[in-house]
C-alpha cells in the first residue's frame, strides 16, 4: 500500500508539472497562431451585430 | 403566456412530467418514515400540482404560431430574471437578519427554525443557487441563442430546467428550516434533492448542447465556453461531493461516503470550485457578453479571454486545499493548493483587465450609465477579490485569516461586489431588451441602487476586514509572561461594533435590491414602446401568471 | 493550418470533453493519493467509535448548523495548541461521515471540548449561553432539553455507517436503540450493555439532569463530552503539545 501511494504521489507531482507546461504551450500556441487572428476578431465583433431574430 | 407558447405535444409531455413529479411527491409523503421526509414529499406534490393547474389552465389555448422559429425564445429568460430577483430579496433579507443575530442573539424567539445555524444556509443557498443560479440560467439561455443565431430547440425543456431547478432550491431552503442538512458547506441539501438536481442539470446541459448544435454561426462565442464549463464542471463537483448513503430510501438522513481527511479534501475541492465554476466562470460568461454589448464596443482582446478561460479551467481545480492549511491534510497537498492559488491570479487578472480595457474610450458612458457602471465596478471587485484570494491562500497569511471574519469579508467582496453587481448590470440591460421597452422605468432609481449597493459592499467588507484581522491578532497575541494575552470571549466582545456595521452595510445592499426590484417591476408594467419592437405574438392577458414565482 | 481548437470547438461535445479533462486533472492529482494513503491517517489502535447516543448528538449538532460557527480542527500553530490543546490528527476524524472540521470560529474550536466543562455547565450554556458567558452571541437551545430524543432510527444509522466502513459490530447495530437509552439512564437495565460494547471508559450518566426521559440535550452533551476523547493518540506524543509557532 505504501509503495503504491508513493508512486501515485510521485506520478501526481511530476506528471502534473509536465501537464501544466504542455497545456500552457498548447493554449498559447493556439491563441497566438497567426491564422486564428481573423476568426477571433470576427467573433469579438459578431456579438455587436443586430440580433433581433435567429438566422434562417 | 407560458403555456400558450408550448405546442400541443409539449403541453401533453409537460402534463406527463408533472404528473410523474406529483406521484414522486405523493410516494415520498405516503412512504416517508418521518415527518421531515413527508413534509418534503408534500412540497414536491403541491409544487407539481401547481404546475399541473398552470398547464391545464392554458391547455386549450390555440397552439403557437408556426413562424415561432423566426424568434428567439425568451420567456424562460424573463421568468428566470424575475425568480432571481425574488430569491435575491428573500436571501439577502435572511442574510441581513442573521447578521443582526450576531449582534443581538436574543432575536430567535426560542424557535428552532429561527436560530442562526438553520438560517445561515438559507441565506447561502438562497444567494448562490436561488439568486445566482436563476440569473445564470436566464443569462445563459439568452446568450447562447443570440451568439448561435438559433432559437432554443423546444419550448418545454427550458421550463423544465427552470422550474425543476427552483424546486431544488425550495426543497433545500425549506429543509434547513425543519432541520434537514448534510452539513457540507454550500452542498447542504440531502440525497433526494441532490439526485433531483442531477436530473435537472443534465437536462440543462443537453439543452445547451442542442442549441449549439443548431447554431448558424460556426464559431462558438467565448461567453458560451464559460457557460459550458460552468454547467459541466458543476455537475461533476455536485455528483462527487454529494456521494452519500441514505440510511433508508424513505428517510431524509444520509451519511457522506467519505470521512475525515478525504471528506475534508473533497468538500473543499467542491467548495472552492463551486466558487470557481459557479460564481466565477458562469458570471464571466455574463461579463463577456453583456459588458461589450452595453458598452457598444467589442471585447478588448478576444485572445486574452481564451487564455483566461483555459487558465481558470485548469488552475482552479488545484486550489481547493488552501482551505485546509495547517490542518491534518498532508503538507504537499497544502503547498500544491497554495502554489496554484497564487498562479490563479494570472488568468483572473487577465479577465478583469480585459473587461476594464474594453471600457477604454467608453468612460463617458460609464459615467452616465449606471448599468454599465455596475459592470465596471463588478470587474474591479473581481480583480480585487481574486487578488485577495490568492493572498489569503499563502500559508502564513492564512494562519492569521482562517477561521476569522476576514474570510467572510473576502467572500462578500466576491459575492456582493462581483457576482451581484455583474448580475444587476446584466438584468438592467436585459429587462428593457426582453420586455421591449425603450429603457428602464426610472434610470434615476438604477443610479440610487448603484450607490446603495456600492456603499453597502464597502461598509460590509471594511467591517469584516477590521474584525477579521483584529480577531486573528487577538488569538495569537502573547503577553510578556509568554502566555496568550486574550481569552476567546474577549476577542468575541471586540467584534460587536463590527457586527453592527456589517449588518448596516448588508441592509443598504438589501434596500438597493428592493429599489431595483421595484424598478424592474415598474418597467415590466410600462406600456410597450413603439419602434423598438418586432411585433410580439399576441398574448392572452395571462402575463401575471409568470410572477407567481413557482 | 493549425486549427485543432477551431475544429474542436465547432464540435461542442468534444469541446465539453476537453473542458472536463482539463478541469478534472487537478482534482484527481490532489485527491486520488489521499485514498490510497495509510500515513494520512496515523494509526490509533485505541480509537473507539461513537456510541449511538453520541452519534445522535452529533446529528443534532449537524442539524442545528453548529459547524457554521465552531470548528473542530486545531491547526499546527503554537497559539492554537496552547489555547485548545494538542493539534488535531487525521485519525481523530477517521470515522466522521461527514467531517465537521468547519471553516469559521464565531465561537471557539470544539475539537477538544470533551471533559473541559461539567455536564451542568453545558446544560446551563445550551439553555441560555448568556447565563454562563455574558457576552456570548450563541443562540439559546432551550427546546433541546424538552424534546425527547428520537431513537428508533439509530439501528439504521449505525448500519449505514457500518456499510461505509466504520467498525460497528453486529451487536452494536442491533442494540443501538437500547444503548442510546441506557447511556443516559445509568440505573436502567440497558446501561450495562453500553459499557460492555463500547468500553468501561464510556460516559454512562444522566447528562441533562432530567431523569424522566432521554432528551436531545442528553445526546448533544454526550457528544460534546466525547469530542477529542475517542483516542488518546494526540495526548501520548508530548511533541504534539508544544509547537514553535508559525514560521
Amino acid at each position: 500500500m505504501t509503495i503504491e501511494h508513493e508512486i501515485l504521489v510521485i506520478a501526481a507531482k511530476s506528471y502534473g508539472l509536465f501537464y501544466l507546461i504542455g497545456l500552457s504551450v498548447i493554449v498559447l500556441a493556439y491563441t497566438f497562431w497567426p491564422s486564428n487572428k481573423k476568426p477571433f476578431e470576427r467573433a469579438a465583433k459578431s456579438i455587436m451585430e443586430d440580433e433581433d431574430r435567429p438566422w434562417q | 403566456m407560458m403555456v400558450s407558447q408550448l405546442t400541443v405535444g409539449e403541453r401533453q409531455l409537460a402534463l406527463v412530467l408533472l404528473i410523474l413529479m406529483a406521484v414522486w411527491g405523493l410516494v415520498m409523503t405516503l412512504a416517508g418514515a418521518d415527518g421531515l421526509f413527508q413534509a418534503q414529499g408534500t412540497l414536491i406534490f403541491l409544487y407539481s400540482l401547481g404546475g399541473i393547474f398552470l398547464v391545464l389552465s392554458g391547455y386549450f389555448l390555440p397552439p403557437p404560431a408556426a413562424n415561432r422559429e423566426d424568434r428567439y425564445y425568451d420567456d424562460p429568460t424573463k421568468a428566470g430574471i424575475i425568480l432571481a430577483m425574488i430569491w435575491a430579496l428573500i436571501a439577502m433579507f435572511v442574510g441581513d437578519w442573521v447578521a443582526w443575530l450576531l449582534a443581538y442573539p436574543e432575536m430567535t424567539f426560542d424557535a428552532a427554525w429561527a436560530s442562526f445555524g438553520r438560517l445561515r444556509p438559507v441565506h447561502t443557498t438562497g444567494i448562490i443557487f436561488g439568486f445566482g443560479g436563476n440569473a445564470l440560467i436566464a443569462a445563459s439561455l439568452h446568450v447562447v441563442q443570440r451568439t448561435s443565431r438559433a432559437r432554443l430547440p423546444d419550448q418545454l425543456s427550458p421550463w423544465f430546467v427552470l422550474f425543476g431547478y427552483n424546486l431544488f432550491c425550495l426543497l433545500a431552503v425549506s429543509g434547513y428550516l425543519i432541520g434537514i442538512t448534510q452539513s457540507k458547506e454550500y452542498a447542504e441539501p440531502e440525497w433526494y434533492a441532490d439526485i433531483w438536481l442531477v436530473v435537472v442539470w443534465v437536462t440543462y446541459f443537453i439543452l445547451y448542447l442542442r442549441v449549439l448544435a443548431r447554431r448558424k454561426e460556426p464559431h462558438i462565442y467565448v461567453a458560451n465556453w464559460y457557460f459550458m464549463a460552468f454547467i459541466l464542471v458543476v455537475a461533476v463537483l455536485h455528483i462527487v461531493n454529494n456521494l452519500a448513503l441514505p440510511i433508508a430510501f424513505n428517510h431524509v438522513k444520509s451519511y457522506s461516503a467519505f470521512s475525515g481527511v478525504q471528506d475534508a479534501m473533497t468538500q473543499w475541492w467542491y467548495g472552492h470550485n463551486a466558487v470557481a465554476f459557479f460564481l466565477t466562470a458562469g458570471f464571466l460568461g455574463m461579463l463577456y457578453y453583456f459588458l461589450p454589448k452595453r458598452a457598444e464596443r467589442p471585447i478588448y482582446s478576444y485572445r486574452m479571454s481564451i487564455i483566461g478561460f483555459w487558465g481558470i479551467t485548469f488552475f482552479y481545480m488545484w486550489a481547493g486545499s488552501h482551505h485546509l492549511h495547517y490542518t491534518a491534510l498532508p503538507t504537499w497537498v497544502q503547498t500544491l493548493g497554495m502554489t496554484f492559488s497564487a498562479m490563479l491570479l494570472v488568468p483572473s487578472w487577465i479577465a478583469a483587465g480585459n473587461a476594464l480595457m474594453t471600457l477604454n474610450g467608453a468612460w463617458h458612458r460609464v459615467r452616465d450609465d449606471a448599468t454599465l457602471r455596475f459592470m465596471m465596478v463588478a470587474a474591479v471587485f473581481y480583480g480585487l477579490s481574486t487578488f485577495e484570494g490568492s493572498f489569503m491562500a499563502i500559508r502564513p497569511v492564512n494562519a492569521l485569516s482562517h477561521y476569522t471574519d476576514w474570510t467572510i469579508g473576502h467572500v462578500h467582496a466576491g459575492a456582493l461586489g462581483w457576482v451581484a453587481l455583474i448580475t444587476f448590470g446584466t438584468i438592467y440591460s436585459l429587462v428593457p431588451w426582453l420586455w421591449k421597452k425603450e429603457r428602464m422605468y426610472s434610470p434615476k432609481l438604477v443610479e440610487v441602487h448603484f450607490w446603495l449597493a456600492l456603499a453597502g459592499v464597502l461598509i460590509y467588507v471594511f467591517a469584516m476586514w477590521n474584525s477579521g484581522i483584529i480577531q486573528g491578532l487577538m488569538w495569537r497575541t502573547y503577553d510578556d509572561a509568554g502566555t496568550l494575552a486574550y481569552s476567546f470571549v474577549e476577542s468575541m466582545e471586540a467584534m460587536h461594533p463590527y457586527y453592527i456595521a456589517r449588518a448596516i452595510g448588508g441592509l443598504l445592499f438589501l434596500i438597493g435590491t428592493a429599489v431595483g426590484s421595484y424598478n424592474i417591476w415598474r418597467t415590466i408594467r410600462m406600456p410597450e414602446s413603439a419602434g423598438v419592437v418586432e411585433t410580439p405574438v399576441p398574448e392572452p392577458a395571462a402575463r401575471p401568471v409568470l410572477r407567481s414565482g413557482e | 493550418m493549425f486549427n485543432i481548437h477551431y475544429r474542436l470547438e465547432r464540435y461542442s461535445i468534444r469541446f465539453a470533453i476537453g473542458v472536463l479533462i482539463v478541469a478534472s486533472i487537478g482534482g484527481f492529482v490532489e485527491i486520488a493519493p489521499l485514498f490510497t494513503i495509510d500515513e494520512t491517517v496515523e494509526s490509533a489502535p485505541d480509537m473507539r467509535v461513537y456510541t449511538p447516543l453520541e452519534l445522535a448528538g452529533r446529528n443534532i449538532y449537524i442539524r442545528e448548523g453548529c459547524y457554521a460557527c465552531h470548528s473542530q480542527m486545531i491547526r499546527t500553530l503554537r497559539d492554537e495548541v496552547e489555547r485548545y490543546g494538542p493539534y488535531s490528527l487525521a485519525a481523530e476524524s477517521q470515522y466522521d461521515h461527514p467531517m465537521l472540521w468547519g471553516s469559521k470560529r464565531t465561537g471557539p474550536d470544539l475539537a477538544r471540548i470533551g471533559g473541559k466543562y461539567s455536564d451542568d455547565w453545558h446544560v446551563a450554556h445550551l439553555n441560555n449561553p448568556r447565563d454562563v458567558v455574558p457576552p456570548s452571541v450563541m443562540p439559546s437551545y432551550r427546546w433541546l432539553g424538552e424534546t425527547e430524543l428520537s431513537r428508533q432510527d439509530l439501528v439504521l444509522d449505525l448500519k449505514a455507517l457500518q456499510r461505509l466502513g466504520v467498525p460497528y459490530s453486529e451487536e452494536m447495530v442491533t442494540n443501538a436503540t437500547a444503548d442510546a437509552y441506557g447511556q443516559a439512564m445509568p440505573d436502567s437495565d440497558e446501561a450495562e450493555g453500553v459499557a460492555e460494547r463500547y468500553g468501561d471508559a464510556t460516559h454512562i450518566r444522566d447528562f441533562d439532569g432530567n431523569r424522566q426521559k432521554v432528551t436531545e440535550l442528553d445526546a448533544l452533551i454526550a457528544y460534546l463530552q466525547i469530542l477529542g476523547r475517542l483516542t488518546d493518540a494526540a495526548y501520548q506524543n508530548p511533541a504534539l503539545q508544544k509547537l514553535g509557532g508559525p514560521k
